[in-house]
């Protein structure tokens, strides 16, 4: 659907994308995920064709953005960062404009923004003005402009940006909802987000792509697939580290804050599966202290993250 | 064909603003006056033999505060709120090629420069009334108006399409024109001026009176026509660099 190679742009002295590449096949939803400033936002405007890269192909559903940009505009439905839209027209009215200029014909044009206002639940609003929208509807009003035209491919920068929780669950559940049937790029530097509805991550930091697989791969992967377990133990002696230092199958404890005095908490980082947690509870045992705790913490792919992109910055 | 559908939202966008309404009196109200004045002035048995429409179109310089003043603020918005606003991302990013946006703004804001000169066409109809009209001499007026008006209109979406400020947009093609028009002026301070000069293919003073005199010179609209062309060209350009530099 998406092939992107070697895609570098500049604007004069700053390089926001270097060298980028990466393919998208039809029916994955990818989330593009990336501190601000990271080149999110311009990777996606040369996709759309809004810019224009330096050097680099993009190609989209077998056109060249550069050669061929209306047959690729034909495919997309983009909704830019900050949902741009027309604060005087009526909702029903922008729709209509929208769906007009995306070349859906006249006679099934109704019944397209009837549907898509529908499905983004913007249809009690159809007869307001745009500027006197709340937030979330407007940001809705966008959705539904992308939408407008049953594109195959769905272009969404930051799409929650500034939605209270409420909104963010129903925009993402709509996201997977229209993942189903097409292809769907989306980007965000809200984890959770990006973890609930995509099937594979890119994160890009810097211009660069540094990472990328399915959430559980970049979790697996995360320190050599260790698992985080987390121990709290009554430890007046303070001995307790060096004993779970000693149990085979654990690679490093770190000491944490205490959540009352005499109280421990360790976090021990470990071979996967659960023999370590076993033997953990047996030299508890054997060595005298209570353990009071002990939690299997899951990796979130904030660790990934945070780990790729803070090892990155150590990098020269 | 979308363009019709970017068209008709161009057009209508004119009267979401009330910058639109205050164009429609302002120029309602100036015709008004000069109309006043020059059938007052007419009706003196003294006053020199002369046709009143005539005298509205370019007779004064009344006629040249309307054009001059009035386009930039008909196209300051044009691509400036666009880009201000964000706008211009969704609009460049649907199938429309980048001639096709600057020709739907382009068109709308001619459009809406047709509208501001409607009401005028109660004057020959009044004038009618009275006296026997000669047709002739008023279309050409017309003609010319609408001539210097879509060159204008071209250079103001040009303006436009410099800033992503509505104010300093005005001024930018307030400042062209103005220069265009000035030009033209010198060639009455040269003395006795060939009709040969350059100065006299710019002098848009005399090209709007030799149109309201019913005077049709084809080298008049071919100066239109190709500061137009210019001007348009150049605002392609400019959306398209913007493509580039972000």
């Amino acid at each position: 659907m998406i092939r992107v190679e070697h895609l570098t742009k500049r604007f004069a002295a700053i390089t926001a994308v270097n060298d980028v590449s990466f393919e998208v096949s039809p029916h994955e939803v990818i989330g593009f995920l990336g501190p601000n400033g990271a080149g999110k936002s311009t990777t996606l405007k040369v996709l759309t064709g809004y810019h224009t890269a330096t050097s680099g192909t993009v190609t989209v559903d077998g056109h060249d953005v550069f050669v061929e940009p209306e047959a690729v505009k034909r495919v997309i439905g983009y909704l830019p960062e900050n949902v741009p839209l027309y604060p005087e027209m009526r909702v029903e009215e922008y729709l209509d404009y929208r769906a007009a200029l995306k070349r859906v014909p006249r006679g099934r044009r109704r019944a397209a923004v009837d549907s898509t206002m529908e499905r983004c639940r913007i249809g009690d609003v159809r007869r307001r003005i745009i500027g006197q929208l709340s937030k979330g509807y407007r940001q809705r009003v966008g959705l539904a402009d992308a939408l407008v035209a049953d594109p195959k491919l769905l272009v969404l920068d930051e799409p929650t940006i500034g939605l209270d929780p409420n909104q963010i669950r129903q925009v993402r559940e709509l996201i997977v909802e229209l993942g189903k049937e097409r292809t769907v790029i989306l980007s965000s530097h809200i984890l959770p987000e990006v973890e609930a509805a995509c099937t594979r991550v890119l994160i890009i930091d810097k211009g660069r792509i540094v990472g990328q697989g399915r959430p559980t791969e970049l979790r697996a992967g995360l320190k050599g697939g260790a698992a985080i377990i987390e121990v709290e133990v009554v430890d007046r002696g303070g001995a307790a580290r060096g004993v779970l230092e000693g149990i085979p199958g654990v690679r490093r404890v770190e000491p944490g804050e205490s959540p009352e005095p005499g109280l421990a908490v360790l976090t021990v980082e470990a071979e996967p599966g659960a023999a370590v947690r076993e033997r953990i509870f047996d030299a508890a045992v054997a060595g005298g202290f209570k353990l009071t705790g002990l939690r299997v913490r899951s990796v979130s792919l904030e660790d990934v993250f945070v780990q790729i992109t803070t090892t990155e910055e150590a990098a020269p | 064909m979308n363009v019709f559908a970017q068209l008709k939202r161009e057009f209508a966008a004119f009267f979401y603003s009330p910058i639109a309404y205050v164009l429609l009196t302002a120029a309602a109200v100036l015709n008004g006056v000069v109309f006043l004045l020059v059938i007052d002035f007419l009706s003196d048995p003294r006053a020199p033999h002369g046709a009143a429409m005539q005298m509205l179109f370019g007779g004064t310089i009344f006629f040249w505060i309307i054009v001059i003043v009035l386009t930039p603020l008909i196209t300051m918005r044009s691509l400036a709120e666009e880009r201000h606003s964000g706008t211009l991302e969704t609009l460049l990013t649907a199938p429309i090629s980048d001639v096709q946006v600057v020709l739907a703004k382009y068109l709308a804001a001619v459009g809406f420069y047709v509208v501001l000169w409607l009401p005028t066409l109660a004057y020959p109809l009044l004038l009618a009334s009275y006296s026997d009209l000669d047709l002739g001499p008023i279309l050409s007026g017309y003609l010319g108006t609408l001539g210097v008006g879509m060159m204008f209109a071209a250079v103001g979406l040009l303006g436009s399409s410099l800033t992503r400020n509505q104010i300093v947009a005005a001024l930018i093609s307030f400042g062209a024109i103005m220069v265009m028009f000035v030009i033209g002026i010198f060639d009455f301070l040269g003395g006795e001026t060939s009709p040969d000069s350059v100065l006299h293919y710019v002098n848009l003073w005399t090209h709007m009176e030799e149109f309201g005199r019913g005077i049709v010179d084809t080298r008049h609209l071919a100066y239109y026509g190709s500061v137009s062309l210019f001007a348009l060209f150049a605002t392609v350009q400019i959306v398209q660099l913007r493509r580039w530099r972000g």
